[in-house]
């Protein structure tokens, strides 16, 4: 039971698994490293968090968006939240803002705005949109219990979302969704199925489209109404 | 010459003889000169020295000389092989004259017989003719001698044989030119064009023969019975053989028929009856038309049946039918089918059907029929005007629809089917109020009140509008109108007889199961239930001892489910009454516990005893009007205000209940008590909407049951299976509003891989 030297200076704590040296010295380093980016997060972290909640709020939200030189309405905001998981529109907890900027590699501003082309990137990718897309309808879910995003907002949200995208698709579902008076609010199934109908159906013809098909009844209209416009 | 008559003495007895034998020597000279002149190369003289006359004269009598009688140098056997004349005269002188012979002039016995071959020649002759004849060349023979060769036959009595070789040899011509025909020209026209031809050439060739037989024709042929004239003869020929050449004959007659004569018979015809078409239809009207049609089809039959080929008679049908009746088919039904169905013009129907049939127009005549009952039936629908008598239209329309169905279309089961569809189609077009006016018509049938109407008659109305129930796609409504309805019925005792409404009831049941009827069948139990109830009430101890005298109260207890739901209505009550109500109640609940009763006050009614100044009257008011009345027991004036904190009534009903004291005399309270039996417009429409309302319940129920047994399922097999399950009409768009409700209420979930497939969520 004799302890090695090294054993000695360091640790008190008998129970210490051996281990050799080289792990442990990377271990070691690869914490210590770890640990000083975690600090340099945290640090970034708490500069723009509110002091009394301990969270970063709307107006960290904009002072953060500024430095990045990014429009706090800009998509890409949406898809740094997106990779945090947040949970709250408007709101990065300590938790959240740890988990995206470890995974973007980013400690400080410049790095993290060094980010976004990839992170955009990533978003982009088939497997991760449709993802990204419903993250979107629930980010904005703000009050409790809430299920549904009225009209404007769904509006403005699918610009910011699909905007890119489906711009033709996108611009004739707000005209209909503005001028329609069937439904005051968009649920996440119809959210998702207008997703699933731009990538599917054929655009402008729509000659692919079936309402008997399992098609939210808010498409079935909006296919009628676009086909009423036509003729 | 001179005679000498003085020598006559020596031979005075043959006188006569002697005087011509006396005569005979200078004759002698003359005979022999005559004698001598026959030489032998005197071609008219035979070889029996016999001239040959041609003259008429039968052989039989010719006078010959006999030259044995003669006294002559010369023997005419001698001739032969005599010298020349000149050498006789000269014999003459050496000789001594001989003794006068007698001549003796006798008749010939034999008879001049023919030559050996003669018919044979002969025929040969005129057999080498008529080939000539029939093949177009020319012949030795001259027609003279060929007329004289058949005229020596006939005399010869070689007449038969004759005829009978002309006709083998015109048949073997006959024969073989027809022969030729056979294969020639597919082409009707053509092959016309050539048969024509050949018999024009047999035509030709047989009056020439005949031309020549001449002699054979007027003499053995008109001798002997049963032989035809050549003529007719070579007719004859010509038609046998044709009738053994069956393809020449088909196309001949056919071309000949068909073409020459059928087809622009058929034309003419055609075109007669276009022109006759157009300007009929033009000027009358369609029974008459039709009838015209009928009248010139008959004609025509009969035409083919009196003078024409049978074989004309289909195609000559088909033509006239065609332009009296296909052309004009849609024109027919345009311009007169509706005023015929209108007027219920069962014979002329009846006509257009079998002429339609005829021509197999029927299937036009069918959908004429349907668009009619559908644009009839609608304009009976839609019209909200006549609302009132919406359904005994409708029975009238059916009724008449299903006679000219029996007599006019003889129950053509296409026709059935088409009046059925028709009916469902108009009957929904306007959703709820048919089946809303049905139950109403139902409810005045089923009202006291009716008399004059047996229950037969009853009974036939109440299948009738089963029928059109049948056709109604919203049943439910129907439930719900006829419930509330009988529910009144039942409770202010309206039925005329109980029978016709179990009847009803009944027959529902066997429409549409027992589901539909069951909440029904339980209000006339309650009914029967609370017959029972009042009269233990009279006979209990609390009926007897506590309620206040002067008051009758019965009491129908009703369970909830089965009956419509009402509003419930608070009033304050007379003190009496709700004395009366506090008994029942504490009476009721003693005898079946864990009950609640509920007082319906809207549904209540009394008979108030009241004065007037006239005299008592009785008055059957609700008991609205009752409570409202029996205010005035202690005042003569009450505002509006007053009545209304004073009963506790509100204020929409108060109104009502107000107008009806107030509007009018008396006397017309009475009626007025209809009011609870009127609906008000609100009632409808809240009856409209609940069952709306229910259906949706109804629906979504059946979504989560089917989808709670199958767990997984594909958007269209659900829908299929709720148009399966759901009793009543629904949209497509409907049913999805449901599902995605459902979705929302996280009954279920979209599938993550498929959004065609639903997840029954637990």
């Amino acid at each position: 039971m004799r302890r090695s030297a090294a054993r000695k200076t360091g640790q008190s704590n008998s129970t210490a698994p051996i281990t050799s040296s080289a792990t442990d010295l990377f271990r070691s380093a690869s914490s210590k490293a770890s640990s000083k980016e975690m600090e340099r997060i945290d640090n970034l972290f708490y500069s723009y968090a509110n002091r009394s909640s301990g969270l970063i709020d709307p107006e960290g939200i904009e002072n953060l968006c500024s430095d990045m030189e990014v429009d706090h309405t800009d998509v890409r905001i949406l898809m740094l939240a997106w990779k945090m998981k947040a949970e709250k529109q408007g709101y990065f907890t300590v938790e959240e803002w740890r988990r995206g900027l470890k995974a973007l590699r980013a400690d400080t501003v410049n790095k993290l705005k060094k980010a976004l082309p990839e992170l955009e990137k990533e978003v982009k990718r088939p497997s991760n949109f449709v993802d990204f897309y419903s993250y979107s309808f629930r980010y904005c879910l703000t009050e409790e219990k809430q299920k549904s995003i009225d009209i404007e907002s769904i509006c403005q949200l699918l610009d910011l979302v699909l905007g890119s995208h489906f711009r033709a698709q996108v611009d004739y579902f707000i005209e209909y969704l503005k001028i329609q008076n069937d439904y005051k609010v968009i649920n996440m199934d119809q959210w998702m199925g207008f997703y699933h109908f731009c990538t599917e159906i054929s655009f402008p013809d729509l000659s692919n489209y079936d309402p008997e098909l399992a098609w939210p009844l808010i498409l079935d209209n909006f296919v009628e109404w676009m086909q009423e416009k036509r003729t | 010459m001179s005679l000498p008559t003085k020598r006559s003495a020596t031979a005075t007895t043959s006188s006569s003889s002697a005087s011509a034998t006396a005569n005979f020597p200078p004759m002698k000279k003359a005979k022999s000169q005559a004698v001598s002149a026959c030489s032998p190369l005197d071609p008219s003289c035979n070889k029996n020295g016999i001239h040959h006359f041609s003259s008429a004269a039968t052989a039989d009598n010719d006078v010959v000389f006999d030259p044995s009688s003669m006294t002559l140098d010369d023997d005419p056997k001698l001739q032969d092989r005599s010298p020349p004349a000149a050498a006789n005269l000269s014999r003459k002188k050496a000789t001594p004259p001989q003794p006068a012979k007698k001549l003796v002039i006798k008749l010939v016995k034999a008879k001049p017989t023919l030559p050996a071959n003669f018919e044979e020649d002969t025929w040969a002759k005129l057999q080498s003719a008529i080939k000539a004849i029939f093949l177009k060349q020319p012949d030795s023979c001259d027609l003279e001698k060929l007329y004289q060769a058949v005229n020596d036959l006939c005399l010869h009595k070689m007449g038969s044989n004759l005829y009978q070789r002309i006709e083998k040899e015109c048949e073997s011509h006959i024969y073989a030119v027809l022969q030729s025909l056979v294969g020639q020209s597919p082409d009707l026209v053509v092959f016309l064009s050539l048969v024509e031809r050949c018999w024009q050439d047999l035509c030709d060739q047989m009056l020439m023969i005949r031309g020549i037989a001449l002699y054979l024709d007027r003499t053995y042929v008109k001798q002997t019975p049963n032989v035809r004239s050549l003529w007719d003869m070579g007719l004859q020929l010509f038609r046998k053989h044709l009738a053994l050449s069956p393809e020449v004959e088909h196309k001949t007659v056919t071309g000949i028929y068909a073409e020459s004569f059928e087809r622009p018979f058929l034309d003419c015809t055609s075109e007669f009856y276009a022109a006759e078409g157009m300007k009929y239809m033009q000027h009358s009207d369609v029974p008459d038309y039709l009838k015209h049609v009928e009248i010139r089809l008959h004609e025509e039959h009969e035409r083919c049946l009196l003078y024409l080929d049978a074989s004309t008679r289909k195609p000559l049908i088909a033509t006239a039918e065609r332009q009296l009746l296909e052309r004009h088919i849609s024109a027919i039904l345009d311009k007169g089918f509706m005023m015929l169905m209108d007027g219920h013009r069962i014979a002329d129907l009846k006509r257009m059907y079998s002429l339609f049939l005829r021509v197999n127009a029927l299937e036009s005549l069918r959908q004429a029929l349907s668009s009619y009952i559908r644009r009839t039936g609608q304009g009976i629908v839609m019209d909200d005007e006549k609302d009132k008598d919406m359904v005994s239209s409708l029975l009238e329309f059916k009724a008449s629809l299903d006679t000219i169905w029996e007599e006019s279309f003889s129950k053509n089961e296409a026709f059935c089917n088409t009046i059925k569809d028709a009916f469902e189609h108009l009957i929904n077009l306007r959703q709820n109020r048919p089946a809303e006016l049905i139950a109403k018509f139902l409810d005045e049938k089923l009202r006291a009140g009716n008399k004059g109407t047996s229950e037969e008659e009853l009974e036939g109305t109440l299948d009738k509008v089963l029928v059109l129930f049948r056709f109604i796609q919203g049943k439910d409504v129907f439930e719900a109108f006829y419930k509330k309805d009988l529910a009144k019925r039942l409770l202010l005792g309206k039925s005329a007889s109980i029978d016709a409404e179990k009847s009803m009831i009944s027959k529902l049941k066997t429409e549409c199961g027992s589901q539909f009827t069951n909440k029904l069948e339980g209000m006339f139990k309650d009914i029967e239930l609370s017959k029972e109830i009042n009269e233990s009430f009279k006979q209990s101890s609390q009926a007897r001892t506590k309620l206040p005298s002067g008051i009758e109260m019965s009491v129908h207890v009703l369970t909830t489910g089965y009956w419509p739901t009402y509003p419930p209505m608070d009033v304050r009550l007379p003190h009496e009454l709700n004395v009366y109500q506090d008994i029942f109640k504490e009476f009721y609940l003693s005898k079946y516990s864990g009950r609640r009763l509920m007082w319906q006050n809207s549904l209540g009614h009394c008979v108030l005893k009241a004065e007037f100044p006239k005299g008592k009257k009785e008055l059957a008011v609700s008991l609205f009007q009752t409570v409202v009345l029996m205010l005035f027991n202690d005042a003569q004036k009450l505002s509006f205000q007053d009545i209304k904190d004073a009963t506790g009534i509100e204020d929409k009903e108060l109104r009502r209940t107000l107008q009806s004291l107030a509007c009018g005399k008396v006397r017309v309270l009475r009626k007025v008590n209809a009011i609870q039996m009127k609906e008000t417009v609100e009632e409808n429409t809240s009856t409209t909407e609940r069952v709306f309302q229910d259906r949706q319940y109804q629906v979504d129920a059946a979504i989560v049951r089917i989808m709670k047994t199958r767990k997984v399922l594909s958007h269209t097999l659900l829908i299929t299976e709720l148009f399966q399950q759901l009793k009543f009409p629904i949209k497509p768009a409907d049913l999805k509003k449901r599902i995605e409700s459902l979705i929302d209420r996280e009954y279920l979930e979209r599938d993550k891989n498929n959004p065609q497939i639903y997840n029954y969520l637990a």
